[in-house]
């Protein structure tokens, strides 16, 4: 495995562990360890779900299929995971302009997830400018 | 060969683009829940707004002893009816079973429902606040209610409010346009569009550690509210 193909495996499993954290608190209806004092408040609004399903299961769905992208090689799996990490990147940046402005309240483990998605964007983007066919 | 995997890129940031804008517009549709108020009607009950909270803390717009280990927000408008039946039918019973025994704080979190009029009502009850009489206000103002945006919320009914309530009526009035009363409106509505909150008057339970959870009322009959708030308690 490539040293590229490494980098977004370790952190594909960064934001796995976050996205499955915040599922267990979603699902254990207790609230998130927070020194922003706003994870309450942006857990409990209405931009924390799609269609009844939470944000962070769909974050750990996405994150666990960017890792398994990287255990082949070749254009296929590198396309495959630019779309996701891609928009994930679009989606965690809606997710940020609701926690600034309709929520008016900032989550830690949102803002680290934004971080980890976004180079893991970057990176897989280089993989697939430079993957061999 | 270059330029296909250039288009290839091209191709794949196109259907990141199409997959948030679909998580997008499927996010902002699908947050149309609405409360659970069901009510009956019967306004006949009242306690005086003085001796109701008497002896009990006040600070600001919470009343309830601080040590309490569960606090429900209160989300409603001074012209609203059902409010009204809620203050005068429920909130003795909340207040002699849950707040006097220190089980339950209550914070008043008024916002705006049925219309302009109910804004200067607000902003009354929050300059209230600034006096820790605004539960006493509040019930006070309820017992005065007239019909929905009938404009019946004048300085006359705020001064005979505050009579009712032992708090000072041109203090409230002085108080009631400025910022520190704006900022409590403002908060009160940004909490109310974070637990969505759709009517009024709608309950919302704070239980550290527990997340905050929307009280489900079926009915507003006294004994009816106050099992469903000790089931929400436990």
């Amino acid at each position: 495995m490539t040293r590229l193909r490494w980098a977004i495996l370790a952190l594909a499993i960064v934001g796995t562990a976050i996205a499955a954290y915040l599922t267990y608190v979603h699902y254990a209806d207790v609230a998130p360890i927070c020194t922003t004092g706003g994870c309450e408040k942006v857990q409990r609004s209405s931009y924390a779900k799609i269609a009844g399903v939470p944000v962070a299961l769909l974050g750990l769905f996405a994150y666990t299929a960017i890792a398994a992208t990287t255990l082949w090689r070749g254009v296929a799996a590198a396309t495959v995971g630019a779309v996701l990490a891609l928009g994930g990147v679009a989606f965690s940046g809606y997710l940020l302009w609701a926690q600034l402005g309709p929520i008016g309240a900032i989550c830690q483990w949102c803002l680290g997830n934004d971080v980890v998605i976004a180079l893991v964007a970057v990176l897989s983007v280089v993989r697939l400018a430079t993957e061999p066919d | 060969m270059k330029s296909r995997r250039v288009l290839l890129i091209a191709a794949v940031v196109g259907g990141a683009a199409v997959l948030a804008v679909v998580l997008i517009l499927v996010a902002s549709s699908g947050s149309s829940k609405s409360p659970t108020t069901s009510v009956s009607t019967d306004a006949s009950a009242s306690t005086s707004p003085k001796t109701l909270f008497a002896g009990i803390p006040q600070s600001g717009d919470t009343v309830g002893q601080p040590s309490a280990p569960a606090t429900m927000l209160v989300f409603e408008d001074p012209q609203c009816p059902y409010c009204q039946v809620w203050s005068l039918n429920d909130l003795p019973t909340v207040v002699d079973q849950f707040v006097r025994t220190g089980q339950l704080k209550l914070t008043y979190r008024g916002i705006p429902i049925i219309g302009p009029n109910s804004v200067k009502g607000l902003r009354a009850v929050f300059a209230a606040g600034e006096q820790n009489k605004l539960w006493q206000f509040s019930s006070a103002l309820y017992e005065m209610q007239g019909a929905e945006n009938s404009g019946w919320i004048t300085d006359d009914v705020i001064l005979s409010a505050a009579r009712a309530a032992g708090a000072d009526g041109p203090a409230i009035l002085a108080a009631s346009p400025t910022k520190a009363v704006t900022a409590q409106l403002a908060n009160a509505e940004s909490e109310a569009q974070t637990y969505q909150i759709r009517g009024t008057p709608t309950f919302v339970i704070e239980k550290p550690p527990a997340l905050a959870q929307q009280l489900n009322v079926t009915s507003l009959d006294p004994g009816t509210f106050a099992s469903e708030l000790q089931a929400a308690l436990q």
